[in-house]
C-alpha cells in the first residue's frame, strides 16, 4: 500500500479572510502573527489490517466465498455445466456465483435469504485502532454493545476494531487483497471519492492546542506524475454543496489529534460510489515541523448502512472473497457501537483506516485570486 | 514627447502649424539610405491567422508545419532563407486541399461564396471569377493579375466540367491557390520613392502586408487592403491613420505575443523535455502554460496597460493557471483558467527572467544550467552573441559530485580549463544568480544540502538572485537597444546593418523620448521611412518581384 510515500505540508493562513484558507496579506509588524492554514488531500487510504504474513490471525482459514457456497451446492454434472469444464474462471462466474437464492436471487442483495455457516473471522488479540468505547473489557454501555477488545499494535490496551475482527480473514480486504488494492487505485485513477483535509487555525505545527480540521471533496480532478503518484501542492477548489465537517482539535509534539465528530466523507472504490459516514471519528496525524509530511490514522464507528450499501455491491462486481449472506450475518452480530434504541442492535462497526497525505491548496469559493504561502 | 491624445488631436488637423512645431521637438528620423526587399515564407501562425481571417474559426488546419529557422535571433528573419523541400510541399498540398473542402462544404458554401452558380451541377464563368478573386486579393495580400485570374477561373471551370459539380470546381481551384508561392512567400514589391530621389519604396500593397504581419501577425484586412489600394499608404497621413486603427485593435496583442513568443525562443517550448523523476510536476500543460503565463504577462504590461518595455524585468504582476501555482507552489481557484497574481514585494521572482518559461527553457532536462541561462540573457535580452563550446570539453569534475556539490563549485572548477574559461567567464556570473530555481524554474534555497550563492554580476555591476539581475536588466542600455533591434528586424525580415545604424541611433532616442512604450516603438517603426523604403538596385536584380499566374517566379525589370 501506500502509493506515495511523499508527504508534505502546504502552508496557508486566514488572516482576515473569512472561510479563507489561504495566506492574506503580511501582517503589520505590531500585529500577531497569523494563524496558518494547512491542506491536504488524501493521497492512500486503506483499511488498518494487522494481517500476517501465515495468517496467524485466522486459524480457520479465509472466508469462503459466494463462488464457493454456490459450487458446494452443486453435482459435479452441475459444476461442469456452468464452469465449462471449469473453464470459466471466478472472475467469470461473479455475478451467477451470487444468483443462488431460492429462486436464483442474488443473495447479495438479499442476504437474509440464504443462510450460510457462520463467517470466519480474526481470532487474534492485536490490531490497529483506538478505544472507542472507553471501556477496558468492552462490556455494553450506552453507545456500545459488548464485543471483544484488542491490544493495540502499539502496545495500547483496549482498542477497537471490529472491522477488523470481521474482514481480516477475507482475502479482498486483506492488506494484499484486490478489494482494498483496487479502490485505492480506482480513486487516483478516477478522482473520485478523493478527500481533501484542512487543518486551520495553526499557531505552532509543534504544538497547538486549539486547532480546526475540516473534511471536504474537491471539485477538481487530482494531478498526479507520471509515475501515478499524486502531485503536491496542487490546488483544489471545494465543493460547497456537500461534506465540509469541522472537527477541534490539537496538535502535541507534531502529532495531531481531534476530538470525536461524526463526520461524512466521499468515498469511491471498485466502481462504487458511496460514503464513510464515521461516528465518533478521530484523527491522528503526524505532521512534520516543517509541514513536509502528514500520516496517520483515523478511527471510528463505521456506519453499518453506509459500509454494507459500499460492500454488498462489490459483491457483485468483483471477487471479493467473501460470502454475502454470512458476512451480512456477522457484520451485524459483530457491531459493537451505536445501539439501535429500539432494538438494541448495534449499528456502526469500530474502525480504522491508515491514511497518507500530500500537501495541497484547499481552495475555497469565496477566494478568487491566485494567493502566495 | 507628444501624448497620445495630443497626437491624435494634432492628426485631426485643426492645429497643423503647432503640429509641426512640437513634432520638431522630439528626435528626428535620419535620412534614410533604404534596406533592401525580402521574400518571407509565411509561419505556421501567420498561415493559420490567414485562414481563420479569410474562412473564420471553423475551418480547422489539422498538419505539421516545418520547423523554422533561426537568424539573427528572430525566426522572422529566418524565414527569409527559408525554402520549401518536396515533403513540405506535399504537406502544404494536404493542408490546401483540406481547407478547400471545407470551405466548400455546404453549410460553408452560403457564407464563404460570394455568389450563386447559375446551376450547381455546371461551370459557372462569372461566379467562378467573382469568388477566386475576392478570395484571391485576400490570400495573396494584393488583387489577383488579370493573367492570374484568367488561369484560376480557367482551371474551376474545367475542374467543374469534369466533375459536374461547380463548388468541387471551385475547390480544385481554390486548393491550388494554397500552394501557390504567391500565398506561402511574402514578396515585397518596390516602386520609384518620388520623396527620396534615387531610392525606391514598398508599393502600397507591400507596405500594407509589411504592416499588417507586423502589428497583427496576419494579412491585411479589407480596410487596409483598400487604403493600399487608393493610395493611402503612401501619404504619411494615410500610415498614421491605419496604424493608429490598428494598434488600437484587439488583434495588436496577436501581433506582439508572436514577437515575443519568435524573440524569447519560445518555439522551443515544444520540444522541451525533463526528467520527471526529477521533476514530477513537469508536463506538457505545465510546458504550455508557462509560455503563455510569459506572454500573458507582456500583453498586459506593453499593451493593455502600455507600460515601460523596461518593466518587463522587474514586475512582479503576472498570471497563474492551477499547473504553474503548483510549480510557484502558491494557490489558485480553478473555477477560471488564469488568473491575475502579483508576487510579493520579497518574492525572488519578478520580471519575466524569473518566470518557470525562463527558467525551464535554459536548464538542462534534468539540472540547472547557469551557463545556459547566462547566454541566453546575453543572447535573447541584450543581443549579444556567445559562441558556442567546443565540441572535446571535459566534463569529469563538472559531474563529479564529491568534488563540488552546487553549480557555483562545479563551474568554479570547470573554468580552471582555459580552453571554456572565455565563454563561461561571460555567462556564468549572470546565470549563476538564477540558481535558487531549479531545472524546473521551481524555488529552492539549497543544492545538495549546500545553501545556494546567488550573487553574481553583470559586466562588472553586481547583484543578487534574479530579482538583482531584472533590476540591472532593467536600467541597461543594451537591453532596450536589443528589443529596438529585434523589433526592427521583425518588422522588416532583415537584421539591422551597418546602413542602419542612425536609424537605430534614433528609434533609441524615441523610445527612451516615449517612455519606452513598446506600442510606441512599434508606431515608430511602422510610420518610419526605413520602414518602407529600398535602396535601389541594378536593374538585374530589382526587387520587384512578382510570379506569373503558373506560380513561376520571375524577377521583372
Amino acid at each position: 500500500m501506500g502509493l506515495n510515500p511523499r508527504v508534505y505540508l502546504a502552508v496557508a493562513a486566514v488572516a482576515g479572510l473569512i472561510g479563507a484558507t489561504v495566506i492574506a496579506a503580511s501582517p503589520a509588524k505590531t500585529a500577531p502573527a497569523a494563524k496558518k492554514s494547512y491542506g491536504f488531500v488524501v493521497s492512500s487510504l486503506f483499511t488498518a489490517m494487522n494481517d500476517s504474513k501465515y495468517m496467524d490471525e485466522c486459524p480457520e482459514g479465509l472466508t469462503e466465498s459466494n463462488d464457493e457456497r454456490w459450487l458446494r451446492n452443486m453435482t459435479p454434472e452441475q459444476r461442469e455445466k456452468v464452469t465449462a469444464g471449469g473453464k470459466r474462471t471466478h472472475v467469470d462466474r461473479r455475478l451467477a456465483a451470487a444468483l443462488r437464492g431460492p429462486n436464483g436471487e442474488d443473495v447479495c442483495w438479499n442476504p437474509e435469504l440464504v443462510k450460510d455457516p457462520p463467517m470466519r473471522t480474526v481470532q487474534s488479540g492485536t490490531s490497529f485502532g483506538m478505544n472507542l468505547d472507553g471501556t477496558t473489557d468492552g462490556k455494553a454501555t450506552a453507545k456500545s454493545c459488548a464485543h471483544q477488545k484488542f491490544v493495540g499494535v502499539d502496545g495500547t490496551p483496549a482498542v477497537d476494531n471490529q472491522l477488523f475482527r470481521l474482514m481480516g480473514c477475507t482475502k479482498g480486504w486483506r492488506s494484499d487483497g484486490y478489494i482494498e488494492n483496487s479502490a485505492q487505485t480506482e480513486r487516483l485513477d478516477i478522482s473520485q471519492g478523493i478527500i481533501l483535509v484542512e487543518v486551520t487555525d495553526v499557531d505552532d505545527t509543534r504544538n497547538d492546542d486549539d486547532v480546526k480540521v475540516s473534511f471536504y471533496r474537491p471539485t477538481d480532478k487530482l494531478l498526479k506524475d507520471g509515475t501515478g503518484a499524486v502531485l503536491t501542492y496542487v490546488s483544489y477548489q471545494i465543493d460547497p454543496t456537500r461534506y465540509g465537517d469541522t472537527a477541534k482539535g490539537r496538535i502535541k509534539d507534531g502529532v495531531l489529534t481531534t476530538d470525536p465528530i461524526d463526520v461524512h466523507l466521499p468515498f469511491f472504490g471498485n466502481v462504487v460510489i458511496s460514503e464513510m459516514y464515521l461516528k465518533d471519528m478521530r484523527l491522528k496525524l503526524n505532521m512534520a515541523a516543517d509541514g513536509s509530511s502528514a500520516k496517520g490514522q483515523m478511527f471510528g464507528y463505521y456506519d453499518w448502512e453506509t459500509w454494507w450499501d459500499y460492500t454488498r455491491k462489490i459483491g457483485l462486481a468483483v471477487i471479493a472473497r467473501h460470502s454475502c449472506p454470512a458476512l451480512y450475518e456477522a457484520s451485524r452480530r459483530l457491531a459493537d457501537g451505536y445501539p439501535d434504541p429500539v432494538t438494541g442492535e448495534c449499528t456502526a462497526l469500530s474502525s480504522a483506516f491508515k491514511v497518507e497525505m500530500v500537501p495541497a491548496f484547499v481552495v475555497h469559493p469565496n477566494i478568487k485570486t491566485a494567493q502566495a504561502h | 514627447m507628444i501624448g497620445v491624445s495630443l497626437r491624435k488631436y494634432l492628426r485631426a488637423g485643426l492645429a497643423g502649424v503647432v503640429a509641426v512645431a512640437l513634432s520638431s521637438c522630439g528626435p528626428k528620423e535620419p535620412a534614410v539610405s533604404g534596406g533592401s526587399t525580402v521574400v518571407r515564407q509565411i509561419t505556421e501562425a501567420q498561415y493559420r491567422n490567414i485562414i481563420r481571417d479569410v474562412f473564420g474559426s471553423s475551418v480547422t488546419i489539422i498538419g505539421r508545419f516545418d520547423a523554422p529557422g533561426r537568424e539573427a535571433g528572430l525566426l522572422a528573419v529566418g524565414a527569409s532563407k527559408a525554402d520549401i523541400a518536396p515533403a513540405t510541399l506535399e504537406r502544404y498540398d494536404n493542408l490546401g486541399r483540406s481547407i478547400a473542402s471545407q470551405v466548400m462544404e455546404e453549410k460553408r458554401r452560403a457564407n464563404l461564396v460570394s455568389c450563386t452558380p447559375k446551376a450547381p451541377k455546371e461551370a459557372d464563368d462569372a461566379c467562378a471569377r467573382d469568388f477566386l478573386g475576392k478570395v484571391g486579393r485576400m490570400l495573396y495580400r494584393r488583387p489577383l493579375t488579370s493573367a492570374e485570374l484568367d488561369l484560376e477561373t480557367r482551371i474551376a471551370t474545367e475542374a467543374a466540367k469534369a466533375r459536374g459539380d461547380f463548388y468541387a470546381g471551385l475547390e480544385f481551384a481554390l486548393a491550388g491557390m494554397l500552394v501557390t508561392p504567391q500565398f506561402l512567400f511574402i514578396a515585397e514589391a518596390t516602386e520609384a520613392d518620388p520623396d527620396h530621389a534615387g531610392l525606391q519604396r514598398l508599393t502600397g500593397l507591400s507596405k500594407a502586408s509589411r504592416l499588417s504581419f507586423l502589428l497583427w501577425n496576419t494579412a491585411p484586412d479589407e480596410e487596409l487592403l483598400a487604403a493600399a489600394e487608393k493610395g493611402d499608404l503612401n501619404t504619411k497621413r494615410g500610415m498614421e491613420r491605419q496604424i493608429d486603427r490598428m494598434l488600437d485593435s484587439p488583434a495588436v496583442e496577436a501581433g506582439v505575443r508572436n514577437f515575443f513568443s519568435d524573440m524569447l525562443g519560445f518555439d522551443a517550448v515544444e520540444q522541451l523535455a525533463k526528467d520527471t523523476i526529477i521533476y514530477p510536476a513537469y508536463s506538457s500543460t505545465v510546458a504550455n502554460d508557462l509560455k503563455e503565463q510569459t506572454l500573458r504577462t507582456l500583453v498586459d504590461l506593453l499593451v493593455t496597460k502600455d507600460g515601460d518595455y523596461r518593466d518587463i524585468f522587474t514586475s512582479r504582476k503576472t498570471f497563474m493557471s492551477r499547473q504553474l501555482a503548483m510549480v510557484n507552489r502558491i494557490s489558485a481557484p480553478t473555477e477560471t483558467t488564469w488568473v491575475p497574481y502579483e508576487f510579493a514585494e520579497n518574492d525572488p521572482r519578478s520580471g519575466i527572467q524569473t518566470q518557470v518559461s525562463f527558467l525551464a527553457l535554459h536548464s538542462h532536462p534534468g539540472m540547472s544550467s547557469p551557463t545556459l541561462r547566462g547566454k541566453a540573457v546575453r543572447e535573447i535580452f541584450l543581443c549579444q552573441a556567445v559562441p558556442p563550446p567546443p565540441g572535446d570539453v571535459n566534463f569529469d569534475n563538472f559531474n563529479n559530485a564529491a568534488v563540488a556539490k552546487t553549480a557555483r563549485e562545479r563551474l568554479t572548477v570547470h573554468r580552471t580549463n582555459p580552453t571554456c574559461a572565455g565563454c563561461h567567464k561571460v555567462v556564468d556570473p549572470i546565470g549563476l544568480t538564477l540558481e535558487n530555481f531549479d531545472g524546473m524554474g521551481q524555488f529552492r534555497t539549497t543544492e545538495n544540502g549546500v545553501p545556494i550563492d546567488v550573487s553574481g554580476d553583470l559586466d562588472g555591476q553586481p547583484f543578487e538572485g534574479g530579482v538583482g539581475l531584472g533590476k540591472v536588466l532593467h536600467d541597461s542600455p543594451a537591453a532596450t537597444s536589443c528589443v529596438i533591434n529585434r523589433v526592427y528586424a521583425y518588422a522588416t525580415g532583415r537584421a539591422a546593418g551597418r546602413g542602419d545604424v542612425a536609424f537605430i541611433d534614433y528609434l533609441e532616442k524615441r523610445f527612451a523620448a516615449d517612455g519606452f512604450r513598446f506600442k510606441s516603438l512599434l508606431r515608430t517603426i511602422a510610420e518610419s521611412d526605413a520602414f518602407s523604403t529600398v535602396a535601389a538596385k541594378p536593374a538585374s536584380q530589382s526587387n520587384k518581384v512578382a510570379f506569373d499566374a503558373s506560380g513561376h517566379k520571375e524577377l521583372q525589370p
